[in-house]
């Protein structure tokens, strides 16, 4: 996530989002021949149906905060829900219904907040971690997409204070971690989603959530004022 | 794939045009994506609103259930495919009156994930929801692990006794959800199969199986049962499936059910009768009085050959809320 030193805005979310949706656009092919090796291959599919919803929300966050020409510091929490619900419309791959809880606990956890400091980052994964969790039913280590966030968040926790406020060496750190969880993951059987009905099959293959959140934390590099 | 239809693309869209032009007094299509029916008169003002849905394939599950008495919107997706979080939204408002939201439908996981995911987002603007899974299915799980059952047919029962509930002057969400869950505790399935379908979107069978055996126990998109073997004959079927039931739920002398016999798809209201007509000897024999028997296609899986069994074991609440009027164009009573 892109965050300045007063942390996450809706300016901030806003202008990541843009680059996201490019990327999720743009990785489409190649996250649907990922998925149709194991699944249905619609992945790629539903998160450009999801690219496409957060576009058209887009002026909607321009337009928040106060003051009538829109100061881009509204109510994060709002922002983040419109967010889940644009989200929440694509149908397909039940990856997108989980962007959906993600962006609604993000949006629970930020009510009524018009930033969100880096020191928090962790504690919010943690946060959707649990969501993910308990409406998607899979487990660490069940080769899914929580295996990457939870090695971001604890890379995340692990920051000295200095790094923490540093967008800079936060992203450095989430990408090693992402990097290693694919690695480590690799040659493991998938444990839950049509992917277990070929358990052996999936072993060597990545699992095509973690690609798609590795596409997704490339996309939030920080860009520099 | 021998189908009727134009675009396997268009298969569900198609399919909703057409339920809505031919019964326009009673279904209205709604929703963003067109993927929602609601009742043609709008939601009753006051009333607790009872919202269903999951993958197509199941006429006249889910859709049909929409109805005074009944369901008040339904959500859909393609065949054997949940809808999406936004399509239940979307049904939420439109079953809303006012007065609370109960989601009420089968226990699979995707749907389960999209309808928890809907009802928090509603409940974030103030709307008052509540959730009942129907898990009715014994060939799923052991009685030690009911919740862990699949919806079948048994939902067309938690439909009935929850829609007459709310339909009951000044019911509340409360009163609405405890009849549901009641209902569904009453509530043991099971199906067998004889032959697969064809999901229209993918063109190829759901599963196989040899043209002289069946499978006892296969849930209603093909999930596996608890033995394939030879093809056996009515009675023997009729006999097998009402000793689980009865088994399972410990139903004996001196109660009274209600009997759901129900087409899969493919298989005929001749062979339904020939089924019932073993069943109700059993029940008589066995000292269990039947109140409203139901004989025909309640939950089907699409073109599949076979049936399936459900037993509603009624006290009178239960059975003043089967016998209360309810109407749509695929089951009135």
């Amino acid at each position: 996530m892109n965050t300045t030193e007063n942390g996450l805005t809706v300016a901030v979310l806003a202008s990541a989002l843009d680059r996201w949706a490019d990327r999720m656009e743009a990785a489409a092919d190649e996250l649907n021949a990922l998925d149709g090796r194991l699944g249905d291959g619609d992945l790629g599919a539903t998160l450009a149906k999801c690219a496409q919803n957060i576009r058209a929300i887009r002026p909607g966050l321009d337009n928040s905060g106060a003051g009538d020409g829109g100061t881009g510091d509204g109510d994060l929490g709002q922002a983040f829900k419109a967010c889940a619900m644009a989200c929440s419309k694509a149908s397909g791959s039940s990856f997108g219904t989980l962007l959906a809880v993600a962006f609604l606990t993000a949006a629970k956890a930020t009510a009524g907040r018009t930033s969100l400091p880096c020191s928090e980052l962790p504690q919010l994964l943690g946060d959707i971690l649990g969501a993910l969790s308990s409406r998607g039913g899979a487990a660490l280590g069940d080769k899914t997409v929580l295996d990457p966030l939870d090695a971001v968040r604890e890379a995340l926790a692990a920051l000295d204070a200095g790094e923490r406020s540093d967008t800079a060496a936060q992203h450095g750190a989430a990408t090693r971690a992402t990097d290693r969880t694919i690695e480590i993951f690799r040659n493991k059987p998938n444990r839950i989603g049509r992917a277990r009905m070929f358990a052996e099959r999936s072993v060597g293959l990545d699992d095509p959530g973690m690609i798609a959140f590795r596409h997704m934390l490339e996309s939030l590099r920080p860009v520099r004022p | 794939m021998k189908k009727i239809l134009n675009n396997p693309a268009d298969y569900v869209d198609e399919m909703l045009d057409g339920l809505v032009a031919a019964h326009p007094e009673s279904y209205r299509r709604l929703g963003e994506t067109g993927r929602v029916i609601a009742r043609a008169g709008g939601p009753v003002q006051g009333k607790v609103g009872i919202v269903s849905g999951g993958g197509s394939g199941h006429l006249p599950t889910f859709t049909g259930y929409v109805g005074p008495g009944l369901l008040d919107a339904c959500s859909i997706g393609n065949v054997f495919a949940g809808p999406s979080v936004g399509d239940c939204v979307d049904a939420m408002r439109a079953a809303d009156g006012g007065a609370g939201v109960l989601r009420l439908y089968g226990n699979y996981g995707g749907d389960r994930m999209n309808f928890d995911m809907a009802g928090e987002m509603l409940e974030m603007e103030g709307m008052e929801t509540t959730s009942v899974l129907v898990a009715d299915d014994v060939a799923s799980a052991g009685p030690e692990e009911r919740a862990k059952r699949r919806g079948v047919a048994g939902l067309i029962y938690a439909y009935k006794i929850a829609g007459a509930m709310a339909d009951r002057p000044g019911a509340t969400l409360g009163e609405v959800t405890a009849a549901a869950r009641k209902a569904v505790s009453a509530t043991a399935s099971i199906g067998v199969a004889l032959t697969p379908c064809i999901v229209p979107e993918s063109g190829r069978p759901t599963f196989s199986i040899a043209d002289d055996e069946m499978e006892m126990g296969m849930g209603i998109h093909g999930e596996p049962g608890i033995w394939r073997g030879p093809l056996r004959r009515a009675d023997e079927i009729a006999g097998e499936m009402l000793d689980r039931l009865l088994a399972d739920t410990g139903i004996g002398r001196g109660e009274r059910v209600s009997v759901l016999v129900n087409s899969l798809g493919a298989t005929p209201h001749e062979e339904l009768y020939i089924l019932y007509r073993h069943l109700s000897r059993r029940l008589a024999d066995a000292g269990v009085a039947v109140a409203v028997p139901l004989v025909g296609r309640y939950a089907t899986s699409m073109e599949m050959a076979g049936a399936s069994l459900t037993l509603l074991r009624l006290d009178e609440e239960l059975e003043a809320l089967l016998r209360a009027p309810a109407s749509c164009p695929f089951w009135s009573m």
